[in-house]
Parts: C-alpha cells; sequence; structure tokens
C-alpha cells in the first residue's frame, strides 16, 4: 500500500470502490479517456449537434448573474465552419 | 477557462463556446481588441470592451462575424469569484499539446482543476453536476497514483458522497485534518451517508448564496447599463 509524505492509507482496507460502480457507464467512459482523446471525441459532437439544430447561442440560463445581458443572436449560416476554427484555436 | 476546460478535465462531453480568463493590462486588451477585429467579433451585450469593467468582474460578451467562425460566441473575465488572480492562474495553468485535427496541432492552456472548480461554484444548478463531475474524473484518472496533493484536492472538493467516503477511508489522517474545516468529510469519516448528502447540499447552498450576493452590484450595474442603452 503506497504511503504518502503526510497522507497516510489504512492497513488493512476493505475492496476499493470502483468508480464504475457508481457513475454510469458512458461516464466511466469518457472519464477514462485522456484530455486529448476527450476534444477528439467532442469534436465529433458537432456535426450531430449542429444537425439536430444546435445554435452557439446560449442556452436560456434564469440563473445566469448576466441575465438577460446576453442578446440572444442568429444562428451560425455555416456552424460547421466555426467549428473549424475551435479546432484551430484549440480554445 | 469554461467549458472547453471541462470537455478537456472530463467534466462535461461538449461546450458551444469559448471562454476566456485575461489580464488587463493595456498591452494586452490591446492584442485582445485586434484579435477581436481579426475575428470580425463584435460585443453583444453590455459591459463594453473596457478594462474597467473586466476588473470590476464583469465578463464581456462578443459574436465572431468572420466566415470561418460566424457565430462562435467568446467570453472574457479577469477577475472571478473565489478564484486566484490571473498570474496566479498563469502560473499554475495546464498546458495541453493537442494534435493536428481539422487544423495544425495546438498548445492550449487551460485553468488548473482546482481553479476551474472554484470558477464554477457559481448560483447555476448547472455548475454543480459538472464540479461533481470534474472530481469524479480526476479520482477515476489519478486514484491508483495518489499524491498529497490530490488527495487534499480530492477530500476538500469531492461532491460524490460514496467516492467521499471511499477517500476519506483510504486517507484518514489527511481526512482527519481537512474534517476540521469540511464537516462533510467528517461524516464521510463516520460513513454517515444520509448526513454526509445533506452537509454537501449544504455546502452548496452556501456558495450560490455568497455568489449571489457577490453578483447583487454587478447585476445592478448591468441593469443600469442596459438602461442606458436603451435610453
Amino acid at each position: 500500500m503506497k504511503r504518502l509524505s503526510g497522507v497516510s492509507a489504512r492497513s488493512p482496507r476493505p475492496a476499493p470502490l470502483r468508480i464504475d460502480d457508481i457513475v454510469e457507464p458512458e461516464w466511466v467512459e469518457w472519464y477514462h479517456l485522456t484530455p486529448t482523446e476527450r476534444w477528439a471525441a467532442s469534436e465529433r459532437m458537432w456535426p450531430t449537434y449542429l444537425d439536430f439544430g444546435g445554435t452557439l447561442d446560449p442556452e436560456p440560463d434564469s440563473q445566469s448573474p448576466f441575465g438577460d445581458a446576453v442578446a440572444p443572436g442568429s444562428r451560425a449560416p455555416d456552424g460547421r465552419a466555426g467549428l473549424r476554427l475551435v479546432r484551430r484555436s484549440g480554445v | 477557462m469554461g467549458g472547453q476546460a471541462c470537455v478537456l478535465y472530463g467534466g462535461v462531453e461538449f461546450s458551444r463556446d469559448a471562454d476566456l480568463a485575461i489580464v488587463t493590462d493595456p498591452e494586452n486588451l490591446k492584442r485582445l481588441r485586434d484579435a477581436m477585429t481579426d475575428l470580425q467579433a463584435s460585443v453583444v451585450a453590455v459591459p463594453p470592451f473596457e478594462g474597467r469593467y473586466l476588473d470590476a468582474g464583469h465578463a464581456v460578451h462578443f459574436r465572431c462575424a468572420q466566415p470561418d467562425v460566424a457565430g462562435l460566441r467568446v467570453d472574457l473575465m479577469a477577475r472571478m469569484r473565489g478564484v486566484a488572480p490571473f498570474d496566479a492562474l498563469w502560473g499554475r495553468r495546464t498546458t495541453l499539446s493537442l494534435p493536428a485535427g481539422a487544423g495544425p496541432a495546438v498548445e492550449v492552456d487551460v485553468l488548473a482543476l482546482p481553479d476551474l472548480v472554484a470558477a464554477k461554484k457559481t448560483q447555476r444548478d448547472k455548475d454543480w453536476p459538472v464540479i461533481r463531475r470534474l472530481l469524479e474524473a480526476s479520482y477515476a484518472d489519478a486514484s491508483e497514483e495518489p499524491n498529497a496533493a490530490r488527495v487534499d484536492f480530492w477530500l476538500r472538493e469531492l461532491r460524490t458522497p460514496e467516492l467521499l467516503v471511499e477517500c476519506a477511508r483510504r486517507f484518514p489522517e489527511a481526512a482527519t485534518n481537512i474534517a476540521r474545516t469540511r464537516p462533510a468529510v467528517a461524516l464521510a469519516l463516520k460513513d454517515d451517508a444520509r448526513a454526509l448528502e445533506e452537509a454537501l447540499e449544504v455546502e452548496q447552498a452556501r456558495e450560490r448564496a455568497t455568489d449571489r450576493e457577490y453578483w447583487a452590484p454587478l447585476r445592478a450595474e448591468l441593469e443600469r447599463l442596459r438602461r442606458e442603452g436603451a435610453t
């Protein structure tokens, strides 16, 4: 059992809880991806999101501290083109 | 700093905008203005893009019109409640190298995970499941390789009762120390599930109330700016 400076682990202990035991399978899979894999997977969602009518505007959120300060906007005429810059800039 | 960072850290699967934490010295504001000009981005709401509003804690909201990024929203913030100043954030940022996809390979700088979690402690319902998932992802990723900093972070921030109990059980010495300031950890040590869930709800309610209080004068200022803009 690993013992760390200022961090001790009790021994013996019950079988460790696994994240798979308490989290939905789709999230377990997501958690086990690397950041780069998550980024690529998120990229792949964009076409589906846009095909189903998704927009680049913020979702309505009555709890946002910005309130209605953010004016609604029009949909991007070609959201996929916009996505390419998101990929390039890595934001 | 926001949704895209949450994607990289595993807290969400998708984000439709780009949030940037910035420094507001005149030189950097000029660079940002030039970048926004390149993106044909315009401010879409109050406040205007001025350093004094960013320094006060407001977000400035842009929408891009440049054809390659038409419609993309970019939000800028320089100060966030409960989050360290920019210089400290920059000093401990995470830099990720993303391989070439539709564009060239890039390096991106994102908030360190603890700073991202701090930034997500808002008044909004939607941010709290994200915090829980960010911690679950961190625990899933590194629970086999704990170190003092990770254990401290998990014990201070985990919001999944079962994992907090597990973490307290694995690291009782650290948990006992943190339990002095986080009642939820004391209850995790006792494996008192019901009381632990209530304690986590109390934590959340307190943070959300604090966030609403923090934003009250800012919202009033936004309202004033909106009225002035309408007249």
